[in-house]
């Protein structure tokens, strides 16, 4: 992933607003994979249970750029999981696995794998694949809370 | 009025077919922006007579062979039309000369403007019709980019790049509400191919089944069909404006 130095989010304040994006978000996966609304669960994982690949993501955004407002681009997404750190601190090359600097971030926008006994088993590569739902609700409100406020 | 509300942006619409394209789309409403690179005096007029018509135009200069030219020409369309809907990317030149004399320059300038031209123009477009779902463009081939010609191989080669990327562009961007099709036009006389038709025009049109030249206007009645509602099922297709031409096998006739 591509380094990246962005805001402090602070979606955690918010929790109405992901009530209000998640029936989008919902959608917009839904009709961007072709699938039922019933199958996009708050906790699926976008790529491994639903299947997207990048034009799949694609999709989303721009459908969620039009019925929320909200404009996230596709390079957004992985910026926003490693949440501003250098590439060499968030991951170790030579073990090919996220270090603990990069695993707290991770816990704090994927909180869903604090439970999976991931801590020095990750590898950079399989990080999107534990991406959710809610997680990309997250996303979706960190971008709308500054234009908000 | 089939494109009333709608936007357009044909490049290298000042001269001949693009020329024809620009006053066909306006004639059926839409707003539209014609980028120019030389030929700003002829850009500006067909501004006045798209204007006194009763639409609205903009001329626009840039380069389409440079991305960061392609970009904001769609910007200043944006900017200044309100919106783009229809992108025809039609800019195009020649450079024939037999391959055993051609130099680096004269297939790479004919691939950089032909077809990056069309890549750049796609490219700097698709933000906004991936925002909005709507969006179709329309690439100025030739019937050359499927057939063969002494002294065009640079320019049948930078066609047939634009056709696979018709049908691939298509492809990719049919889930965003984007449509993209190739129009093909035979020998249609503009100042491009003046000097091809001058000296060999009887002998070509013999050859061609509808006995004669396409008219520019041929060209434009279908970049207007495919940009509006009426193809709305069309996506991917390279459609020919030949007179026939491309049907044939040899002369279609013993001699």
């Amino acid at each position: 992933m591509p380094a990246f130095t962005c805001g402090i989010y602070t979606y955690k304040e918010h929790g109405m607003t992901n009530e209000e994006y998640l029936p989008q978000v919902r959608s917009a996966v839904a009709e961007a994979l072709g699938i039922d609304e019933d199958e996009v669960t708050p906790t699926a994982t976008l790529l491994d249970e639903l299947g997207a690949e990048s034009i799949d993501l694609l999709d989303m955004l721009f459908r969620l750029q039009r019925t929320t407002g909200v404009k996230i681009q596709a390079s957004d997404l992985a910026h926003y999981v490693q949440g501003g750190i250098a590439d060499d601190e968030f991951g170790d090359e030579e073990k090919d696995v996220i270090t603990p600097v990069g695993m707290a971030q991770l816990k704090i926008v994927m909180p869903q794998i604090v439970a999976m006994n991931l801590d020095g088993k990750l590898s950079p590569e399989k990080v999107m694949s534990y991406f959710t739902v809610e997680n990309l609700v997250d996303l979706v409100v960190s971008r709308a809370t500054p234009v908000a406020s | 009025m089939k494109l009333q509300d709608k936007v357009a942006l044909v490049t290298g619409g000042a001269k001949g077919i693009g020329r024809a394209i620009c006053v066909a789309l306006a004639s059926e409403g839409a707003s539209v922006a014609v980028n120019y690179r030389s030929s700003k005096a002829e850009a500006l007029d067909l501004v006045h007579e798209i204007e006194a018509a009763g639409s609205k135009g903009i001329a626009i200069a840039g380069d389409v062979s440079n991305a960061a030219e392609a970009v904001s020409m769609v910007e200043q369309t944006v900017a200044e039309l309100g919106g783009l809907h229809v992108l025809v990317n039609n800019a195009g030149i020649v450079k024939d000369t037999l391959i055993f004399n051609m130099q680096p320059d004269d297939w790479q300038s004919v691939m950089n403007v032909n077809f990056g031209g069309v890549f750049n123009g796609t490219k700097a477009a698709l933000s906004q019709f991936m925002a909005q779902r709507e969006g179709t463009i329309i690439n100025i081939s030739s019937v050359m980019g499927e057939r063969g010609w002494i002294g065009q191989a640079n320019y049948s080669a930078s066609k047939g790049a634009i056709n696979a990327f018709t049908r691939s562009a298509a492809v990719e961007l049919a889930r965003f509400g984007i449509r993209v099709n190739a129009v093909l036009p035979g020998f249609a006389p503009t100042d491009m191919v003046a000097e091809l038709v001058d000296k060999g025009g009887r002998g070509i049109k013999k050859q061609i089944p509808l006995r004669d030249f396409a008219r520019v206007e041929d060209v434009a009645s279908l970049v207007v069909f495919l940009a509006g509602p009426d193809s709305t099922y069309m996506t991917g297709t390279c459609l020919p404006v030949d007179g026939g031409a491309s049907a044939q096998l040899g002369l279609g006739r013993p001699e």
